[in-house]
């Protein structure tokens, strides 16, 4: 069979089937049709009573009259809607531990804490999210690089959509200090990378270049390695170094490196700010270090105050779970509320909505309360989907459903902002890889314990069906007369 | 950026004192537009600060472009500009500049010395600092950390002003440095290596310095001479010698925290040998170090050593403790030493004010402290270009008080600041009224008096009361509670009906009526509503307010008096009612009394002694059935009549229904646009009497009359356009047809709105069903309330009142006889002869309402005047005025001013209008008086109130303005 058991079910099942079935699970080369009553493309029109075909985990056609290829599993469903699975664009979970301890780690890496069993994936699995940004934690100064990840695979290769995705970098005090020692933090390190790439760079130039010497004695072609050199900084940045070309590339620490390739613009930055001072901080270091071009800021609490600035400096932003801000009038008491998205919708910035993992927000929800609030549906849907995914640069693979694209289709039951909703199947990458008839933890929740999975009771005494007060027994013998009854019929 | 007035609390004195000074001299300008953006600011006296230059009588401060463009007494306005007066007792000030602040949350680093910590970064830009604000501090220093050796930069920045605004005047202001008790418990520095391992291992925790005064003067001195190029093995972290070499280059004076005398002078040498500039921050012992600080040309910021919203601070008990000290300020003003006053790092810099008058103890000049709190701070933190005291070319920054600053009970007027702000005017509701005479209603007046009002309630009544934060302060000539009239129909809309005893008055209440809010404004902000007429059984009198926008707020007490009448057109018949009406009462008062008294002595059964359960449950049982048997019997009634429904709508023609009640529709009558259209109907057999109400057809009430047969109703009445002639049909609830006025024909379609004649403005507010107590064996009946009974038992209890009409001096005493037997007090009304009695009515009645003829002839002589309210006011029987009007009433406080003018005391004609009206109603429970407790309803007079040239300047019904 090709279907494969949903990971729900293959976490429950003993590690050893879990084995047997992750080869298949991720060969990928199936080919598969899905026909369902209506699909929402995300790019143009929807869609009813469609066909998607995907061939070597990529979208191969969609449309109405597409024919599914005679040798392709056909997955028909015309009770349901086809969507593009949910990518949501930041988030800190599914890590065994989201903060490191030391202040200023750009060299960390969230592979190393990427945990594929998680649950915390299964969770996403079930809510239609397809693909997530996992970066580091908000209690540091330069946090690691993130990765972006589908929620299946065994091991964080598997999972991988992209690595390296971006730097995590907070702009806002952490519990316990100030903004003053927060932004000297974030300051001092951009200072001491260029205070280190300039006495490199000189020492260089002094002839104590031991890499080249040693490349030589090895063997070794440094001039490959040289070419390798990236541009030097562009435009206005005001963080310019002399010889930038000159940095031997094969001799940056490893701790300053991804701090060097954010300057250098190859690296995607994420700015937690909570307020809007702390935005003005964030701009202030991504302007001053040139990388205000590949900034997107996460914002949370009164940062939509600083929109002005956010729509000047031109960067996207993610923003946090809570949409309705709420601030009190300091005399009056008086509460005022500000729907968050409409600010950015009116300064024309481009958002997109995470969930923060929360399973109450979901990314679904935080679309349908920004309908509510007045957004226009198809902008909401695609700060869930497309402008997600062309804030994580992912728009040519993910966040919507057409031709060439990946593979990641979830099947609803219903209109993706209704409250009635549900996640029926969702297939990634041509895979089918979450079937909610199959999700026995989800069955478990709502429909409370089976009886069947009940530990038999072993008391020695006779069985006595809690309801009733009978003895079960009777029953069963009723049962078997039946059954013989019927034998005899037969 | 143009200069904006962003805070105003109102302050009467701007009513009083601008008439004349706000029109602006015609000017020779040739282009007035181009002045557009210049305001003159003006006020009694204004401290520029510089050289302690006060003007007083008058002067005028020109801005423009958020910049000072001219200060003085002569200043001409240009015209076009805009004038704004706060009036002679307005204090000007330069806004205020709070030398220390805890704004941003200052914390500290690991490090002991930390100079790359900008203060600046912790300024929130977006943040409210409404609280300072208010208090007229405008600027505030930024503390970067606190509790360190060397904390980091300190900033200065504006507190006012958007995001975008240009509000940092010094983002590096000083190096904000500690040799004191709190830069001594600097923690060991510890940080992991990356990566550890096994060769360099987990490091072990760095201490520092300092943790005496010893150890800090030695970690100074070894931090200079890194920044001064000496050798650094990295023990005070990378760079700081770099930064520090910036700093001291740049010359940036060091502020350093020293609190005792060997602190102080530990500074000042290490700022003598090191050739630093220094400035001494809190400097608490200053005073006996006062000569030497004042010769070094050391400036001093005092911190007021206080911590507000704390427990008392414990400072030791042996001989060397530290107490705190005040009288530094005195110390170093006489020595002549440059010292400005800041909140200590306990306080806001909201406090500053009260900083500065705690650090004033011993006499320290008020010009001096008011530097100190302003341009001293400007100078020492170095921003005193732009800030800190009013002069031609500096930022337009000015705070408006009361009375002067330094001194407490002065109040912030207004704030003025350049540039944008995200600070908004607001009101906290509280209104201090400061007059130089109050009358408090009973008699007693106030030379000068204040009153505070909060949340619709009088706080406090004094000579001098609080002044809550952002209170608005009023001042005036006179003021006094609001008057009662204590009979009027305000409200009735000219109907002359009378209504059933027990109706209830409320419901004709309308909020936010006009005429009745222009009765407000004359000062009558009580009036005791009653009908035209009266009835046997009596007329309800209610006590209602006659502004508000909440009904029930406007209510004061409903019903609060009954309207008898003694006096008949019989004389025969005389009383002969009222005393049958008394006769019930009593007996009625009886039964209550009787209740009450069984109740008092009957003593409940002890939880658990209650009937055996069993009978218990027969008995619920029982009730049960019972209950069941009555909802059967219900249902068939119910049955029934729907059975007679039917047969009458199986009849031919529905027998046609009186129209009597209330209708409502919407007429448009050109060229006017569309409006309201009342018809109030009552229809007796076919015979209509009623009014119509529609502003477009008829400027006043029309009265109509007409017939009705069956279906067809005509009526006519004559408005002040002329004949209004209405035609039209019933069906259902609703009256079709047309209405004609001359030439005009109106298609009309009525609806009815209420069955009832008497005019239902809102709907009647139902009471939930108290839920009914389990009855208890034994426990005594309580009798039912009567309505038409319950004010005779109220007055009788003195919680309510009677009021009766009547007029010869022999029924007057019968009256009163037959109401005294009763156990009740009556307030005669008109009682034309009762001036004869006086001797005889003392302390039998509540009280007297005269008829408005204040000068009496009598008819007999016709030639004897006589002022009969100031007679039974002198025998000392407490009198009321009213109104015997609707609007009417606004004429109140002429009828009090004309009796006092033909010799009725001033005192109690105040008192008629306000407590003695109050009390002999029984509403002196929330008006009558100004008095803690009571509603605030208060008038405010540029003079003496019953002067007939007084003015009404202001009135407050339950605390809001009418405006």
């Amino acid at each position: 069979m090709w279907i494969r058991t949903t990971r729900a079910t293959a976490q429950l099942t003993v590690l050893a089937s879990m084995f047997l079935l992750a080869p298949e699970a991720l060969a990928g080369n199936g080919k598969i049709a899905i026909k369902c009553g209506r699909i929402i493309t995300q790019a143009g029109a929807d869609i009813e009573n469609g066909v998607i075909v995907i061939e070597e985990g990529r979208i191969r056609a969609i449309g109405k009259d597409d024919k599914a290829p005679w040798d392709a599993e056909v997955l028909d469903h015309p009770e349901l809607t086809a969507f593009p699975g949910y990518v949501e664009a930041h988030s800190f979970r599914g890590m065994d531990r989201p903060n490191e301890n030391i202040e200023v780690a750009p060299f960390l890496d969230v592979r190393d804490s990427i945990d594929p069993i998680n649950f915390y994936f299964e969770d996403v699995l079930r809510q239609g999210i397809t693909t997530l940004n996992i970066q580091q934690g908000p209690l540091c100064v330069i946090g690691g690089q993130g990765r972006v990840v589908k929620p299946v695979g065994l091991t964080v290769e598997e999972m991988t959509v992209r690595p390296q995705s971006g730097l995590k970098i907070v702009a806002s005090a952490r519990p316990g200090r100030s903004r003053a020692t927060q932004a000297q933090a974030l300051r001092k390190a951009f200072g001491e990378l260029r205070t280190y790439l300039e006495k490199l760079v000189q020492d260089k130039k002094d002839g104590k270049d031991y890499a080249k010497r040693e490349a030589l004695f090895q063997g070794r072609d440094m001039e490959k390695e040289e070419n390798k050199k990236g541009r030097a900084m562009e435009g206005n940045a005001p963080w310019k170094l002399a010889d930038f070309e000159s940095i031997p590339r094969g001799e940056v620490d490893e701790k300053q490196e991804p701090l060097l390739r954010l300057v250098e613009g190859k690296l995607m930055a994420f700015v937690q700010c909570d307020s809007a001072v702390a935005v003005s901080m964030a701009l202030e270091i991504a302007r001053g270090n040139g990388f205000l071009a590949n900034t997107v800021l996460v914002i949370d609490g009164d940062s939509w105050k600083a929109a002005d600035a956010i729509a000047e400096a031109g960067v996207s932003v993610v923003l946090g779970p809570n949409l309705l801000f709420v601030e009190r009038d300091p005399i009056t008491g008086k509460e005022i509320e500000t729907f968050v998205p409409k600010v950015f919708h009116d300064k024309k910035i481009r958002y997109a909505l995470q969930s923060l993992n929360s399973t109450a927000q979901s990314l679904w929800y935080q679309a349908a309360t920004c309908v509510g609030y007045g957004i226009e549906r198809k902008e909401a849907l695609d700060a869930v989907t497309k402008t997600s995914a062309d804030i994580l640069r992912l728009g040519k693979r993910v966040g919507s459903l057409e031709a060439g694209k990946d593979g990641n289709v979830i099947l609803l039951s219903g209109d993706p902002l209704a409250v009635t909703t549900t996640v029926q199947y969702v297939v990634i990458e041509g895979n089918l890889v979450y079937d909610r008839s199959k999700d026995v933890r989800a069955r478990h929740l709502l429909e409370g314990i089976e009886q069947n999975n009940a530990a038999p009771a072993n008391t020695g005494e006779e069985p006595v069906d809690p309801h009733s007060g009978k003895k079960i027994e009777d029953a069963k013998k009723k049962d078997a007369s039946d059954d013989k009854g019927e034998k005899k019929k037969d | 950026m143009v200069s904006t007035l962003f805070y105003v609390a109102p302050i009467a004195a701007l009513s009083f004192f601008t008439a004349a000074a706000s029109f602006a001299k015609p000017s020779t300008a040739d282009n007035p537009a181009s002045n557009n953006a210049t305001v003159a600011i003006q006020a009694g006296t204004i401290h520029l600060v510089e050289n302690g230059t006060v003007l007083e009588g008058g002067a005028t401060i020109l801005v423009r472009g958020g910049k000072i463009v001219a200060v003085g007494k002569d200043v001409e306005v240009p015209a076009g500009a805009r004038v704004i007066d706060y009036g002679a007792d307005a204090v000007i000030v330069p806004g205020l500049v709070a030398a220390d602040s805890n704004y941003g949350a200052p914390r500290p680093s690991e490090r002991t010395a930390d100079p790359f910590i900008r203060a600046i970064d912790n300024f929130d830009p977006y943040a409210s600092f409404v609280f300072a604000l208010q208090e007229g501090v405008t600027t505030a220093y930024f503390a970067p950390a606190r509790g360190r050796l060397i904390a980091g930069q300190g900033a200065v920045v504006k507190l006012s002003g958007g995001p975008d605004g240009d509000r940092v005047l010094s983002d590096s202001a000083v190096i904000h440095a500690s040799i004191g008790e709190d830069a001594r418990n600097t923690p060991g520095y510890w940080q992991p290596p990356v990566p550890a391992t096994i060769d360099t291992g987990m490091g072990v925790e760095q201490q520092q310095l300092p943790k005496s005064l010893m150890g800090a003067i030695v970690a100074l001195d070894e931090l200079l001479a890194i920044a001064k190029g000496g050798p650094d093995n990295g023990e005070y972290g990378r760079g700081v010698g770099a930064k520090l070499r910036e700093l001291v280059e740049a010359k940036k004076p060091w502020r350093i925290g020293a609190d005792s005398e060997a602190e102080i002078r530990a500074a000042l040498d290490f700022a003598k040998k090191n050739g630093i500039p220094l400035i001494l921050d809190g400097a608490n012992g200053a005073a006996s170090l006062a000569k030497e600080i004042a010769k070094s040309g050391v400036p001093v910021i005092l911190d007021a050593p206080f911590s507000p919203n704390q427990s008392g601070r414990d400072f030791g008990k042996g001989r060397d403790a530290e107490w705190p000290r005040y009288d530094a300020a005195v110390a170093l003003a006489k020595a002549g030493a440059k010292f400005a006053i800041a909140p200590s790092s306990m306080m806001s810099a909201s406090d500053l004010r009260f900083a500065a008058a705690l650090m004033s103890r011993g006499g320290l000049d008020p010009e001096i402290a008011l530097r100190a709190i302003t341009l001293s701070p400007a100078e020492i933190l170095g921003v005193a270009d732009r800030v800190g005291s009013i002069s031609v070319g500096k930022d337009a920054d000015l705070a408006v008080f009361s009375g002067n600053p330094v001194e407490s009970g002065s109040s912030l007027v207004a704030l003025w600041s350049e540039g944008d702000t995200s600070f908004k005017a607001y009101e906290t509701g509280s209104v201090v009224v400061h007059v130089d005479e109050l009358f408090l209603g009973n008699g007693e007046t106030l030379a000068p008096g204040e009153i505070l009002m909060e949340k619709g309630k009088i706080v406090d009544i004094g000579r001098r009361v609080g002044r809550p934060s952002g209170a608005v302060v009023v001042k005036g000539g006179a003021a006094m509670p609001g008057m009662i009239d204590a009979l009027g129909h305000l409200g009735l809309e000219g109907s002359t009906r009378v209504p059933a005893t027990r109706f209830e008055m409320k419901r004709i209440v309308e909020p936010g009526d006009l005429a009745d809010r222009r009765v407000a404004k004359t000062g009558v902000t009580t009036v005791v509503l009653t009908p035209r007429g009266i009835s046997r059984t009596g007329a309800p009198m209610m006590a209602y307010k006659p502004a508000g926008d909440d009904v029930d707020k406007m209510v004061v007490a409903d019903p609060c008096a009954l309207r008898l009448q003694w006096t008949e057109r019989n004389r025969r018949e005389s009383g002969k009612a009222v005393r049958e009406t008394l006769q019930k009462a009593v007996e009625y008062a009886k039964k209550w009394a009787e209740y009450q008294d069984k109740l008092a002595k009957w003593t409940p059964p002890p939880a658990g002694a209650t009937a055996p359960a069993k009978d218990a449950d027969a008995k619920k049982e029982g009730d049960a059935d019972k209950k069941d048997a009555d909802a059967k019997k219900e249902g068939e009634g119910d049955k029934k009549e729907e059975k007679k429904d039917a047969k009458k709508k199986k009849g031919e023609e529905e027998p046609a229904k009186p129209i009597t009640g209330a209708w409502e529709t919407k007429v448009t009558v050109p060229p006017f646009a569309e409006t309201r259209l009342r018809l109030y109907l009552n229809d007796e057999d076919g015979k209509i009497s009623g009014s119509l109400r529609c502003d477009t057809l008829s400027s006043s009430l029309v009265q109509l009359t007409g017939t009705r047969d069956k279906h067809k109703v005509t009526l006519a009445g004559e408005g002040s356009n002329g004949p209004i002639a209405i035609e039209g049909e019933t069906a259902e609830n609703k009256l079709k047809g047309k209405i004609t006025l001359g030439e005009t024909k109106i298609d009309f379609e009525a609806t009815q709105v209420s069955t009832e004649y008497e005019i239902v403005r809102r709907s009647e507010v139902r009471k939930p069903k108290e839920e009914k107590k389990p009855e208890v064996k034994g426990e005594p009946r309580a009798p039912g309330v009567d309505p038409e009974l319950e004010p005779f038992r109220k007055a009788m209890m003195n919680e309510g009142a009677i009021v009766v009409g009547v007029d010869r001096e022999d029924e007057i005493l019968d009256c009163v006889d037959a109401f005294n037997d009763a156990g009740i007090h009556p307030i005669l009304f008109g009682a034309n002869d009762a001036y004869k009695v006086v001797d005889k009515l003392r302390g039998r009645v509540a009280g007297i309402l005269l008829t408005q003829r204040v000068i009496y002839t009598e008819p007999k002589t016709g030639a004897q005047k006589r002022n009969r309210y100031a007679e039974i006011a002198a025998a000392g029987i407490p009198i009321a005025f009213h109104s015997d009007a609707e609007e009417g009433a606004a004429d109140l406080p002429l009828i009090a001013a004309y009796a006092v003018s033909q010799g009725m005391s001033p005192t109690a004609a105040l008192r008629a209008l306000t407590l003695d009206a109050a009390k002999m109603l029984a509403i002196d429970s929330r008006v009558g008086a100004l008095e803690p407790g009571l509603d605030a309803d208060v008038v405010l007079f540029d003079r003496s109130p019953l002067d007939a040239s007084a003015t009404v300047m202001r009135v407050w019904v339950n605390g809001k303005e009418v405006r």
